[in-house]
């Protein structure tokens, strides 16, 4: 029909398209009314015959009317390349049409989710950093015009490396295995896995508790939990037990979690860009282009230190009031050392950051730190008591404090920042240890702030606002602080490169 | 490449300290204190309202809230006019700062080739008094990086255009 590697005329998705399209349109509306499904049924058989037949026929024009708006979805969509540029025809009544410079676009990402695994056919979504109405997601081509198409906009951008990118067999730079995999997910932080899962459990819940108010049997579930929470007063073994059950759930929580994301992890580089693959029931494919990240941090905890391995966040520019960020923000995990270094040496080529010394916070750091938990400290004490009404709660500071006073030593000590002649490096963390590594050419504007406590101390905070978030430098000397401002100011400013 | 840095005496590099920041038109603090009043001149009535009608059985101590809220009326109008002189605005040849605040002192500088686009707005206040404020986008999340109110109308527009050649070369 097409020649696959022709984009030169405008041409349509596989027409396997109208399937996704449609699955896609049912999934969205019954995620929004599945309660009147649930109704219905309940309902189904006070119903009498003479209406069920409306009923059916209601559904069945429904789902033609969705097959219908699918079909012309699929029909007006239409894309081509001309002259460096990503051209999209879209919409069935409203028209729009979408112009995209290559070098605006910042990824072109595969996704698989499990009907589209089923069909054989990928997702392709362009990211610009530009508006979020840019984004564009073509939802079916086969896997060869999927990659004729990204070859057409990656090739075409990059004249210059585009010689060098003779089609081998490259060896991974990492990959991750099963068991690997395993080893990551245990080390995992299992608090924040918990309460990610909490969130979730609690939204569900809402729907359930709408759902049986809606049919007035509200009692049940309350005289259930009511029940529950009543006799688990009484038994100190239910509560051992479910804090057993409650760390295992944290465990099999991140381990799921963990597997989903980045099952099968594996990472190319190729021409200067960084292609990840990884998931378990979507499969996505990221290509990370090396003049679009604009800072890295590579973490681990101390298990994972112990292990050797560490996981680094790649962060990319996010247009202007984003909902997802998450997307933008790209992870992979259990990176053995070699590989760090190799990522490192590819985004920051010819740098050298072992001998710097690093410079740490001033001490006044650390009494903000005591001040700030102090404060927290007396709203949680003042909340138990409201809530308790028992004043021998107040021993749970005994307990609090050393925790407080040993995360706020650790975080002092984690804060640290040093740079070379163009990157500058800023250490954090408390139980984890993060390093984020910053251009200084990627810096969008510096901010100094100082309060009148800092002024006294002669310290002040320095904030770095990048295309892709704040980092910050807490209380350094105030000479210290202008002089990387002016350096910082010198840099962006003389800068010849390309931020993005 | 590490060791050159070291090498580089750092007073050369342009010293932000070492520049002429410009206040902003005297006629701004008027804006200011008139905002201020506005939003008292709903508060108190509110105030009133509530009092006389009882709703939180506050009519014991009334007198207390309306002196609180009186100092606070007070208090912000100070620290408006106190804030006032140090708000401070400079323009290089390369750069645009801001700095302002007494309590939380801050100073800002966005580097023209960072700006993604410029904005002049003047609510009813400031275009009664000839005022404009300008505000300077740069790319990232940050709703705006840099504004600067209290500028004379024609004054903004000067700086947009300066700013405007300079982005375009």
């Amino acid at each position: 029909m097409y020649n696959i590697e022709d984009f030169s005329q405008f041409r349509r998705q596989s027409q396997k398209g109208i399937l996704v399209i449609y699955i896609n349109i049912l999934y969205k509306v019954l995620k929004a009314f599945w309660f009147l499904l649930f109704l219905f049924i309940q309902k189904f058989s006070k119903i009498p015959e003479g209406k069920l037949v409306y009923i059916y026929i209601g559904v069945a024009a429904l789902l033609m009317f969705f097959l219908i708006r699918a079909f012309l979805i699929f029909k007006n969509f239409q894309f081509k390349i001309a002259h460096n540029h990503f051209i999209l025809k879209k919409g069935i009544l409203k028209k729009t049409n979408t112009s995209i410079p290559f070098d605006r676009v910042q990824n072109i990402n595969f996704k698989q989710n499990i009907i589209q695994q089923i069909i054989d056919v990928h997702e392709v979504n362009i990211e610009t950093a530009g508006s979020s109405k840019a984004e564009i997601s073509i939802k079916a081509l086969s896997y060869k015009e999927a990659s004729a198409l990204k070859q057409a906009i990656t090739v075409l951008d990059n004249n210059s490396s585009a010689t060098s990118s003779i089609e081998t067999v490259e060896k991974p730079l990492l990959k991750v295995g099963f068991f690997a995999l395993i080893k990551v997910s245990l080390t995992e932080n299992h608090l924040q896995s918990l309460l990610l899962l909490l969130a979730v459990l609690v939204g569900f819940f809402q729907q359930i508790n709408d759902l049986l108010d809606r049919l007035g049997k509200q009692d049940i579930l309350d005289n259930y939990i009511t029940k529950n929470t009543s006799s688990l007063e009484n038994n100190v073994l239910l509560i051992v037990g479910f804090l057993i059950l409650l760390s295992v759930t944290a465990v099999l929580s991140s381990l799921v979690r963990v597997m989903l994301r980045h099952f099968n992890l594996t990472v190319f580089v190729k021409n200067s860009a960084l292609e990840i693959y990884q998931g378990l029931i979507t499969k996505k494919s990221v290509i990370l282009k090396k003049d679009k990240v604009q800072h890295i941090t590579i973490s681990h905890n101390p298990i994972k230190k112990k292990l050797g391995i560490s996981f680094i966040t790649f962060k990319q520019a996010i247009s202007g009031k984003v909902k997802k960020k998450k997307d933008k923000i790209i992870k992979i995990v259990g990176c053995k050392l070699i590989q760090v270094s190799a990522i490192k040496d590819l985004l920051f080529p010819d740098e050298n950051f072992d001998d710097l010394a690093q410079n740490f916070s001033d001490s006044y750091f650390r009494t903000r730190l005591y001040f700030r938990c102090f404060l927290v400290l007396i709203i949680i004490n003042i909340g138990l008591y409201l809530g308790f009404g028992n004043s021998s709660i107040f021993w749970i500071n005994s307990l609090l404090i050393p925790i407080f006073m040993g995360a706020i030593e650790l975080s002092f000590k984690k804060r640290y920042y040093f740079f070379n002649t163009d990157v500058l490096i800023v250490g954090s963390g408390t139980i984890e240890t993060h390093k984020t590594y910053l251009p200084f050419f990627k810096v969008q504007n510096v901010e100094l702030k100082q309060t009148l406590f800092q002024a006294q101390k002669n310290v002040a905070d320095i904030v770095f606002q990048t295309a892709s978030g704040k980092i910050k430098i807490p209380c350094i000397h105030i000479e210290k602080a202008k002089q990387i401002y002016n350096y910082t100011l010198f840099k962006i400013e003389t800068s010849q490169k390309l931020w993005m | 490449m590490t060791d050159s840095f070291q090498n580089i005496p750092v007073t050369s590099f342009p010293d932000i300290t070492k520049i002429e920041f410009k206040s902003i038109h005297k006629r701004y603090l008027k804006v200011l204190l008139i905002n201020v009043f506005l939003v008292f001149l709903v508060v108190f009535p509110v105030l009133f309202f509530v009092d006389k009608k009882g709703l939180f059985e506050l009519s014991r101590n009334s007198i207390w809230v309306y002196l609180a809220l009186f100092l606070v009326f007070i208090a912000v109008l100070s620290i408006k006019t106190i804030g006032f002189k140090k708000r401070k605005y400079a323009i290089r040849e390369k750069d645009v700062s801001y700095k302002n605040g007494v309590f939380f002192r801050s100073l800002t500088t966005v580097p023209f080739n960072r700006i993604q686009h410029i904005e002049i707005d003047q609510g009813p206040i400031s275009r009664f008094f000839g005022l404009a404020s300008l505000s300077v986008f740069t790319a990232g999340d940050s709703s705006d990086d840099l504004k600067i109110s209290g500028l004379l109308k024609e004054d903004a527009q000067q700086i947009k255009e300066f700013i405007s050649n300079k982005i375009d070369v």
